[in-house]
């Protein structure tokens, strides 16, 4: 444990310079654009110009770029930064944003885990069958399938003509456990709330997996090949393993990249998932981060993009400790 | 040869690969028995067929391979049973039980996720001679010592990874004999490893089949271990066995022209040789098999008969049986 212990420590050292070159490039970009900030911040073109001075001296836009960036991640990080447009601190907005979007991606992961990891299992199971090529072929289409249609398509069935889903509000439970809301649900056992939140996440859940239960179905199918026809499958048969226990050794092996992408996938769900949150009209983080863009708030985007970097090490970082757990040659 | 209590007898075994270039014919009629307490040999180039005959014994082929037609007699405990005709879970209950393999590397062989003591564990487990895998564990210790494997009570907590090749085949070899099977099929036993463990490896084998009291079907290309190890041998032959002899007949007084051949290719302890010479050729491509005798292209007394007809099995001496045309009226040796 002294090892994991060591290792954590490195790991999270090295956050450090790669949160900064990812939100040092995102801010240089969007401070280069040959834009006036200042102006739109104060009210486009009949901004009065006294304002606009005001706002260029408070949030230094007349410094050089390393101060600029020095200012604004020094201001963020202690919660000191408005956003000139929304007039909000940007990190609590973030802190409200983030809930919404990781209870997207929970439903989303289950769908991923629901579906993708048995078909890609039945895929490799009946391998070469009808059976397969049919679950190739959703794969292939999951992985394909532009997701506004798909959500659009899904809107149209489920909510216009079945009317099994609402589009409209954010169900909170007046209790707060973890803040998130369905995981306090759950937690509470609150039946109703649950069935509220997800008749309004469940779709958006869906449709943000869709994508992802194709890629997952196509690795786990190929890693359970790659496992069902490996040498020590061979010697488990020669041994006169029973069928469970050698799909066990099977699965255990096969695990290793599939955990690998299953981690990278929730990190990158987690990141946001913009079109989804857009089209279901969901306050997430996704959607916040299409308003920084659209208002040229570009210090509301450098901190969600500091945010959804650093969620994404931390799952970088489960991933690589879930390793050592599966795969006894992995070494802190 | 004197009397034979056979252990195994393979009947006619065909075998068939359903590639997507074509019908491999893999294993073509090959017949063999191994008696009680020898060691047989399987000897060939690669590709001739000995890992898939020794796999088709408890059924091991996998897809797209096929056993089409043959039978693989086993007595057991004097009574015959047809391993080719056995339900799945009877025969599970054999292998590795009764009848236990030893793979050529024992770098894949082996989980690499599991310890070694667990995988001697869960072997006796599953054959229900130990209660449970804690116990099986307790177990492994003894037999890894049985095994030679140095530091048994460390040892048995590694994983494969943390071990040397020769240890893993030491480990390897202690969960084949965890069951105290009657035959063992060794296929290549020491190919993946270097010469001096290759020692330590057949040493261990032939103290452990004396000891243990087993019947051992080794499989190899390498005539010298044939020599050290084998009581009979049965040279294959693009998936034919091409003569079988008692090993000192066979080096001393080899009769088909690819035995001839492959004795000549290798420095052969019971004879000097100036010179080693090599098959003129190559193996048949499986798919389209030569007709006839499979050696004939590249047989330097090939007659006309050898392309048209397959050669019968000929008993040229007591227990020393060749397939070819020569030693029949067609050849008139």
């Amino acid at each position: 444990m002294a090892e994991l212990k060591r290792f954590l420590i490195r790991r999270l050292i090295t956050f450090i310079p790669t949160l900064i070159g990812v939100t040092f490039i995102v801010f240089v970009i969007a401070a280069v654009i040959p834009a006036n900030p200042a102006k739109m911040w104060a009210g486009g073109e009949k901004a009065r110009p006294e304002v606009v001075e005001r706002i260029k001296k408070e949030y230094h836009l007349e410094d050089d770029i390393l101060t600029q960036y020095y200012f604004v991640m020094t201001k963020l990080l202690k919660n000191e930064m408005v956003s000139p447009v929304t007039q909000h601190y940007i990190w609590d907005d973030l802190k409200m944003y983030f809930p919404v979007t990781f209870q997207l991606t929970i439903i989303a992961f289950f769908f991923i885990i629901a579906i993708g990891i048995p078909l890609g299992i039945v895929a490799a199971l009946y391998r070469d069958s009808v059976v397969d090529t049919a679950i190739r072929i959703l794969a292939l289409t999951g992985v394909s399938t532009p997701i506004f249609w798909l959500a659009y398509l899904m809107i149209f069935l489920f909510f216009t003509r079945l009317h099994w889903i609402t589009l409209a509000g954010t169900p909170t439970p007046p209790y707060s456990i973890t803040g998130i809301p369905l995981i306090d649900a759950i937690l509470k056992g609150d039946l109703d709330m649950l069935s509220q939140i997800l008749a309004r996440f469940g779709l958006p859940g869906f449709i943000l997996g869709f994508a992802g239960i194709g890629v997952t179905a196509r690795i786990v199918r190929n890693s359970f090949l790659d496992s069902m026809s490996a040498d020590f499958t061979e010697y488990a048969m020669a041994r006169g393993l029973t069928k469970m226990r050698i799909y066990m050794h099977v699965l255990k092996n096969a695990m290793v990249p599939i955990v690998t992408v299953l981690g990278l996938m929730f990190g990158g769900l987690l990141g946001g998932a913009p079109i989804t949150e857009t089209v279901f009209g969901i306050p997430g983080l996704g959607r916040y981060m299409l308003q920084a863009i659209r208002n040229f708030d570009y210090l509301a985007l450098v901190g969600s993009v500091f945010f959804v970097a650093l969620i994404y090490l931390i799952a970088n970082l489960i991933v690589d400790i879930l390793y050592a757990f599966i795969d006894p040659r992995v070494r802190y | 040869m004197s009397s034979c209590d056979p252990i195994i007898e393979v009947k006619n075994l065909y075998v068939n690969f359903y590639t997507y270039a074509g019908v491999v014919k893999a294993i073509d009629g090959v017949s063999f028995r191994i008696c009680r307490g020898e060691t047989y040999c399987l000897v060939g180039e690669t590709g001739c067929g000995k890992s898939v005959t020794a796999k088709s014994l408890t059924r091991l082929i996998r897809s797209p391979g096929r056993i089409e037609k043959g039978s693989v007699i086993y007595y057991r405990d004097g009574k015959p049973v047809d391993l080719l005709k056995l339900g799945e879970e009877e025969l599970r209950g054999i292998r590795g039980a009764e009848i236990s393999y030893i793979f050529q590397d024992p770098s894949s062989s082996l989980d690499p996720l599991y310890t070694i003591g667990y995988q001697v564990a869960e072997t006796m487990k599953e054959h229900g001679r130990v209660a449970s895998i804690k116990e099986g564990i307790r177990r492994a210790v003894d037999i890894l010592r049985t095994v030679l494997m140095p530091d048994p009570e460390t040892r048995v907590k590694n994983y494969p990874h943390e071990l040397s090749g020769g240890m893993k085949q030491r480990g390897v070899i202690g969960i084949s004999l965890s069951n105290k099977p009657r035959l063992v099929i060794a296929d290549e036993p020491t190919t993946a490893l270097d010469a001096t463990v290759q020692d330590q490896i057949m040493d261990l084998l032939k103290k452990l089949k004396a000891e243990e009291d087993l019947t051992v079907l080794l499989i190899t290309h390498n005539m010298g271990l044939v020599a050290d190890m084998c009581d009979r041998v049965a040279v294959m032959y693009a998936g034919r066995i091409v003569e079988e002899a008692d090993v000192f007949e066979l080096f001393a007084n080899p009769k088909h022209p690819y035995t001839q051949a492959l004795l000549r290719a290798v420095p052969n302890p019971m004879k000097r040789m100036d010179k080693l010479e090599s098959i003129p050729g190559t193996v048949p491509n499986l798919i389209f098999p030569p007709s006839g005798c499979r050696f004939h292209p590249r047989c330097p007394f090939a007659m006309d008969i050898c392309s048209r007809e397959r050669p019968p099995d000929l008993e040229v001496a007591p227990g020393h049986r060749v397939a070819c045309w020569l030693y029949t009226e067609h050849g008139g040796r």
